[in-house]
């Protein structure tokens, strides 16, 4: 390691809990500039980066984190003796994304794009502090809006919200059409975890077959 | 998770996997026969999503009022369209758009949703130190500390416990602050710790319990001892702290 701010930057990642963020990185080497602070950190997440290490410098949340290589997880868990984390459910999903596009959002606007009641699935994500309450809006009702959090940020790994899926990557999702899914699918069956989502795909294309076409 | 989907998890593998709404199977039905969204042949349609809905085989019958609605504004936009008119509609009195726009949005979102999913995937394998679960401290699973509110309210619940006993006021023996408070430093050396509420239980009389509950409250002050509990509601534990010198003797009587 030749520049020793990268050092300590690392160190200082390393020991933090929360996303480190540059501000907080500033805060502490009050002497460095932020030009310095910024070449260092750049070249610190080229060193993590490159293939061959154990962890990668991610900035999520708006912050500078070490984690392991998704790779590694089998062996985490093992030391650990740890199972598999939980996916978040179907719904949960759906719904954060409504929320993360149109924030803040209301409820019932969730729930005029979902076509269903969102209510228990908003209320879980609260107490996931997934999304937080925002305010209220200035609306007959006046009711509550709703907001991600930095807690989501982190979860999906983005840094901020401009890192969501742009509308050209759905977009070019949409024009893919059901292959994704069904190559998905394929991926995470060898993974022995086909999920309720992967599996549908399969089950519905055959249910239809079995639909006389009446037209 | 729905509430349902979360209590029937378990037996959701021999059940046929089920469209989680109307949107869903509509969306479903509409990319599965290629057809135009700007142009849906709403009469088809609503006859294939009443199709299903009979079946009722493959819709979260939990969700069932919602299908209905579906087929409800599938059949009012059917009827609105059967309404002879004297000229073609213009794009935008076409009763199905405001229908249209909100699949079109819907499968926007869940595509994006299935993006993020990637990502959760991807996360969830990565692991940072603040996945780690707490490290175990031996006795101590995760203890919390309790405020000089919650010790009161021990305290007065203690006393009400006490309160229909048959109490003998005696001109009892004096105790001080200081005997009390080398009595429960030493307790607390031979036994690392004390349940405080049977503590206060084991005074004889209510001005000892009073000066035991004074002299812990001053302890924990000095911070020679923290209060904590086990878990929520459960009773509350004092321990000696090993780093912080106990207090001086008072020299105070009461």
């Amino acid at each position: 390691m030749d520049n020793p701010l990268k050092v300590i930057l690392e160190a200082l990642v390393f020991i933090s809990i929360e996303p480190l963020s540059l501000d907080r990185i500033r805060e502490v080497l009050n002497d460095r500039s932020e030009e310095e602070i910024r070449r260092a950190l750049e070249e610190l997440e080229a060193e993590y980066n490159r293939e061959g290490r154990g962890l990668r410098l991610q900035q999520v949340g708006g912050g500078f984190v070490l984690a392991t290589r998704p790779d590694h997880d089998p062996w985490v868990r093992r030391l650990l003796q740890i199972e598999r984390k939980t996916k978040l459910s179907h719904a949960a999903v759906e719904t954060l994304s409504v929320i993360a596009y149109h924030q803040p959002a209301t409820q019932p606007e969730i729930q005029a794009i979902r076509g269903v009641d969102s209510s228990y699935t908003i209320k879980t994500l609260l107490e996931k502090k997934l999304v937080k309450i925002s305010g209220r809006k200035k609306a007959p009702g006046s009711p509550l809006l709703y907001r991600t959090t930095d807690r989501f940020l982190t979860y999906f790994g983005l840094n901020d919200l401009s890192e969501l899926p742009s509308v050209e990557e759905v977009a070019k999702m949409l024009e893919e059409g059901d292959v994704p899914e069904e190559k998905r699918a394929g991926q995470k069956a060898a993974q022995q975890e086909k999920t309720q989502e992967e599996t549908r795909t399969d089950t519905q294309e055959m249910e239809l077959e079995k639909i006389p076409d009446e037209t | 998770m729905e509430p349902v989907h979360a209590a029937e998890a378990e037996s959701y593998q021999v059940r046929l996997e089920v469209f989680e709404g109307p949107m869903d199977l509509l969306l479903f039905l509409i990319r599965k026969k290629k057809i135009d969204i700007a142009d849906i042949p709403i009469s088809a349609i609503t006859r294939e999503y009443l199709a299903y809905l009979e079946r009722k085989e493959q819709i979260n019958l939990d969700r069932e009022a919602e299908f209905l609605l579906m087929a409800a504004l599938l059949i009012s936009i059917k009827s609105q369209l059967l309404l002879p008119r004297e000229q073609p509609p213009a794009d935008e009195e076409d009763p199905r758009r405001p229908l249209v726009d909100r699949l079109l949005e819907y499968e926007r979102m869940k595509s994006a949703s299935l993006l993020l999913r990637e990502r959760e995937e991807e996360q969830l394998q990565s692991w940072r130190r603040t996945s780690l679960p707490p490290l175990d401290v031996a006795d101590e699973p995760g203890l919390i500390e309790v405020s000089l509110f919650e010790l009161a309210e021990s305290f007065f619940l203690l006393l009400k416990r006490r309160e229909n006993e048959n109490f003998q006021y005696l001109k009892g023996k004096e105790v001080s602050l200081d005997e009390k408070m080398r009595e429960i430093v030493r307790e607390l050396e031979e036994r690392h710790y004390l349940d405080f509420l049977e503590f206060l239980a084991r005074q004889e009389s209510l001005e000892e319990a009073l000066i035991s509950f004074f002299c812990l409250l001053e302890l924990i002050k000095t911070g020679a001892v923290i209060a904590v509990q086990e878990r929520l509601f459960h009773t509350i534990k004092v321990w000696l702290r090993r780093s912080r010198p106990l207090p001086e003797s008072h020299g105070q009587s009461a």
